[in-house]
């Protein structure tokens, strides 16, 4: 009886689904219920599958097992997109799919069936008043690529808004992108929505962001739901738990190991230091600003951007121009998306490996057709790199080995001085990391200073001596057993309230800034 | 190894499918017509092709490095009518053969900072330079051909070593070349990085700028080459002796299996172009054809193969996929590979959908969306 009446209420409710991709469960008998202007934040690990149920409740892929209604009514598997949207789903991504050379009102009209009849100045009064009542200032006709991100991301609101009346509000990461100003808007937008009985589930990897605005927070891991309470009941220590994996801390280096001090990095607020031998972690938020600082460090960055954190390199300056000087200074950087930025799919593996290194370490004028073979069997044995033989593409791989060849690029070739990692070990399975981790701490060993920029507390903890936190210019430094999961979350947490001018924060269990200050300082 | 690898067969098979269409439809035209396959004739096929043939392998290059040139044919014309009128006025053939060169060099040089340095879409420039050249090759002339040339270097154009026109010596210096280049020099690979993902090329501290300016500027001499070896050929210096010979060295590349994306390319796929054509044409003369018609065919048969291509590429990955799977001594690699394939598969639907009927979750990165790009943030 309780059950049916909870059925009728719920505004959007999966039911015990489940969404297998091949062989493996993305989505484990995830049932959930949310109430006309309930916020949820869904919270979890990269993989834990957040994305995979954004993507169903839009009607981006089908599940395999399972039902999804909304206001109680079923919503048939295999809907596309556009009866999602029609059932009143609407969802702001971090990237809206904006055409950026149509303006506005031409965006807002694609894919909109107005009535043959409708003449165009109706149209744009539709327009304009779909705009307006999301509270957006934009001229319509301006194209949609002069807009900030945050204001395509309204603009791609109010198209939806303009067909339907939204029921249920997806946000995929909304404020990786935003500024404060415009996560505040966004926010202002969100509890607006709310407070008329719209649904929303709000993901993202911003602790701040969900504690700031959710009701009620939604744990996943690896597929399965693992905790789900209102978000006054949990205290930070709960939510850090249900965040941390549990993967094991490896052996730390022995002090005598370390050596020579050869990278510091000044900002306005911090500095961070780092010696030979030491693995350093760079914690902060996704996409925050400690991946702009591994990028500068590899030269990447614009001239005036890096005029915000100064390099010394070997008690020299240092202002990599581009990665050409980074590498010729013996600081190598591992990039954030190994796909995208790292590898060249249709290359064979073993090219993939050695491809910065023919002219170094072999000669611009002859590369002999057995060049750096026993580099490449070298490369595979110390990081366990398993598949087919070197001369498959490497989109042949699976993403952990995937991965394990670009980190063998820049580890085994050729020593660096200093290693630049972004998120080393995202998107692979347990066994891979800890042959990274491994792989890693080897390195270290051998005299590299290897700095890990992350915004996963895992990856910081499993892998690093020490870590700084980091967020705008502020820096908190994390060594020893103070070096853990929560005391992460909490020092970023306690930088966001002094960003934010020390507002008070939303969860009962806050810590002071102060507090954590102390706790950090050596 | 005892157990034959049908897999790798079937790439090998599927890379050179090029090769074995052009002996298939030599043997059709040696059947109708015996004459065709003698031993003279093919000579006369490898000399015809000769100058597309020098000019072929830099564009091929281009190809493979995601960029183009649709200049070369123009710049070719240009540089035979200034070759020409040099030697004519100087009466010195080596003045003659270095104004023509360095003009192509420069030709080449100037699409290579413009597309290079200025950020300007490749076939755009080049594009637009095909006409800049070719009008002032006409305009140079008045559209009169130049003639009157050095009697030396007409007889240039005629000569034999060892049997063998000079012009298939010079084709065959140039294969030769092109082979060293992309084989055995660092350059050749990274003229391919540069062509498969530029900005990951840049990332291992490739002179990605650099470079592409540099294959521009070969390409743009090798464009002037073959103005000088054309004129050598005719005996006078036309005006219009390049036109066309842009498209027709892009047939060649892309019935070489180049695909036009850039990222990969063989030297014996372009050879197999080159002879394809060479065998068509020369086929479809000998049989009586129109010689109105020769285009016709060329231009068929080169969406033909660009749509057999897919289905080619096709072919290929799911031959990895038999490779990899049939690999032996590796029995454990499967389950290790699933298992990771659980991570992987979540951050878009769409990869993990694409990969749902391969459990070894081997999808290419290249078919990803970009769903989300942390890249982005790193270096906006």
């Amino acid at each position: 009886m309780e059950e049916r009446t909870r059925k009728m209420t719920g505004r959007f409710q999966m039911d015990s689904v489940v969404v297998d991709f091949g062989v493996n469960r993305a989505i484990d008998h995830v049932t959930m219920d949310i109430q006309p202007g309930e916020i949820v934040g869904l919270l979890g690990h990269n993989g834990a599958g957040k994305s995979t149920i954004l993507n169903l409740a839009s009607g981006a892929i089908r599940w395999t097992a399972g039902s999804v209604r909304i206001d109680g009514q079923e919503i048939a598997n295999g809907s596309t997109p556009r009866d999602f949207s029609q059932a009143g789903v609407a969802v702001i991504h971090q990237e809206p799919s904006l055409i950026h050379s149509l303006s506005v009102f031409d965006n807002m009209c694609l894919g909109h069936r107005f009535s043959a009849s409708m003449t165009n100045g109706r149209k744009r009064e539709l327009v304009s008043s779909a705009l307006a009542d999301l509270g957006i200032d934009v001229g319509i006709d301006s194209p949609a690529g002069t807009l900030t991100i945050g204001q395509r991301q309204m603009v791609d609101l109010a198209r939806s808004t303009m067909s339907s009346s939204v029921r249920v509000l997806l946000l995929d990461e909304p404020t990786a992108a935003l500024g404060a100003a415009e996560t505040e808007e966004l926010h202002a937008l969100i509890r607006k929505f709310a407070s008329e009985g719209t649904s929303v589930i709000y993901v993202s990897h911003r602790l701040p962001d969900i504690l700031d605005i959710c009701g009620r927070i939604i744990v996943l891991n690896t597929g399965r739901m693992i905790m789900d309470s209102p978000a006054s009941s949990l205290s930070l220590q709960d939510l850090s738990n249900a965040l941390a994996p549990g993967l094991k801390k490896t052996a730390k280096v022995a002090p005598e190991h370390i050596g020579a001090p050869v990278l510091d990095i000044r900002m306005a607020h911090g500095e961070v230091h780092a010696a030979k031998g030491e693995v350093i972690g760079l914690f902060g938020m996704a996409s925050g600003e400690q991946f702009s600082l591994a990028a500068d460090l590899f030269g990447l960055g614009s001239p005036q951007e890096r005029d915000e954190a100064s390099f010394t390199l070997a008690d020299k300056e240092y202002a990599p121009a581009n990665p050409v000087a980074a590498i010729r200074n013996g600081v190598f950087y591992v990039p954030p998306d190994r796909d995208v930025e790292g590898l060249i799919a249709d290359f064979p593996a073993k090219t993939n490996i050695l491809m910065p290194w023919y002219r170094k370490l072999g000669s611009s004028w002859h590369v002999s057709g057995n060049f750096g073979e026993d580099m490449y069997r070298q490369c595979r044995e110390d990081l366990q790199i398993i598949g087919p033989d070197g001369e498959t593409p490497i989109g042949q791989f699976s993403g952990g080995n995937r991965q394990k060849h670009l980190l063998a690029r820049w580890m085994m070739p050729a020593k660096a001085d200093v290693l630049v990692m972004a998120q080393p070990t995202q998107g692979v399975d347990i066994g891979a990391k800890d042959d990274i981790v491994r792989a890693v701490r080897r390195k270290a060993g051998e005299g590299a200073c290897i700095l890990v920029a992350s915004s996963e507390t895992d990856e910081i903890v499993s892998m690093c001596d020490r870590a700084y936190v980091i967020l705008g210019d502020r820096v908190l430094e994390y060594t020893g057993d103070d070096l853990n999961d929560e005391n992460l979350l909490q020092g970023l947490l306690s930088l966001a309230h002094i960003r934010s001018g020390g507002k008070p924060a939303s969860t009962p269990d806050s810590v002071s800034a102060g507090a954590v200050v102390n706790a950090a300082s050596r | 190894m005892k157990n034959l690898n049908l897999g790798r067969l079937k790439i090998l098979l599927a890379q050179n499918g090029i090769f074995l269409a052009m002996i298939i439809v030599a043997l059709i035209f040696g059947a109708i017509n015996p004459r065709f396959l003698s031993a003279g004739n093919l000579l006369t096929i490898l000399q015809q092709i000769a100058e597309l043939g020098v000019l072929s392998f830099p564009v091929a290059f281009v190809v493979m490095m995601g960029c183009a040139d649709m200049s070369v044919g123009s710049v070719a014309s240009l540089a035979a009518v200034l070759g020409g009128t040099v030697m004519v006025r100087t009466n010195s053939i080596a003045f003659g053969i270095i104004a023509a060169l360095l003009f192509g060099f420069v030709a080449g040089l100037i699409n290579g900072v413009l597309v290079a340095y200025m950020r300007l879409n490749t076939f755009v420039v080049t594009l637009g330079f095909l006409s800049v050249w070719g009008g002032l090759a006409m305009f140079m002339t008045n559209g009169a051909t130049v003639t009157k040339l050095p009697m030396p270097f007409l007889m240039f154009g005629s000569t034999k070593v060892i049997g063998i026109p000079v012009q298939i010596i010079i084709l065959a210096v140039v294969i030769a070349a092109a082979w060293y280049l992309l084989n055995r020099m660092a350059k050749g690979k990274e003229i391919l990085a540069i062509g498969g993902n530029q900005r990951a090329a840049y990332l291992m501290g490739l002179n990605v700028k650099r470079t592409q300016m540099l294959v521009l500027a070969f390409s743009g001499l090798f464009a002037g080459l073959t103005g000088v070896l054309l004129t050598a050929k005719l005996g006078a210096a036309s005006p219009s002796v390049g036109s066309g010979l842009e498209l027709q060295a892009l047939t060649v590349v892309l019935l070489g299996g180049i695909a036009f994306e850039g990222g990969s390319g063989r030297i014996s796929g372009v050879l197999a172009g080159l002879l394809f054509v060479g065998v068509l044409q020369n086929g479809l003369v000998i049989l009586g054809v129109s010689a109105y018609l020769k285009t016709v065919f060329t231009g068929a048969v080169l969406v033909i193969a660009v749509m057999l291509d897919k289905s080619i590429q096709n072919i290929i990955k799911s031959a990895w996929k038999d490779v990899i799977a049939h690999k032996p001594g590796d029995a454990a690699q499967p389950a290790q590979e699933t298992k990771e394939a659980v991570t992987d598969s979540e951050g878009s639907a769409a990869t993990a959908e694409s990969s749902a009927d391969s459990p070894a979750a081997v999808g290419t990165s290249a078919d990803l969306p970009g769903s989300s790009l942390p890249a982005a943030a790193v270096n906006k």
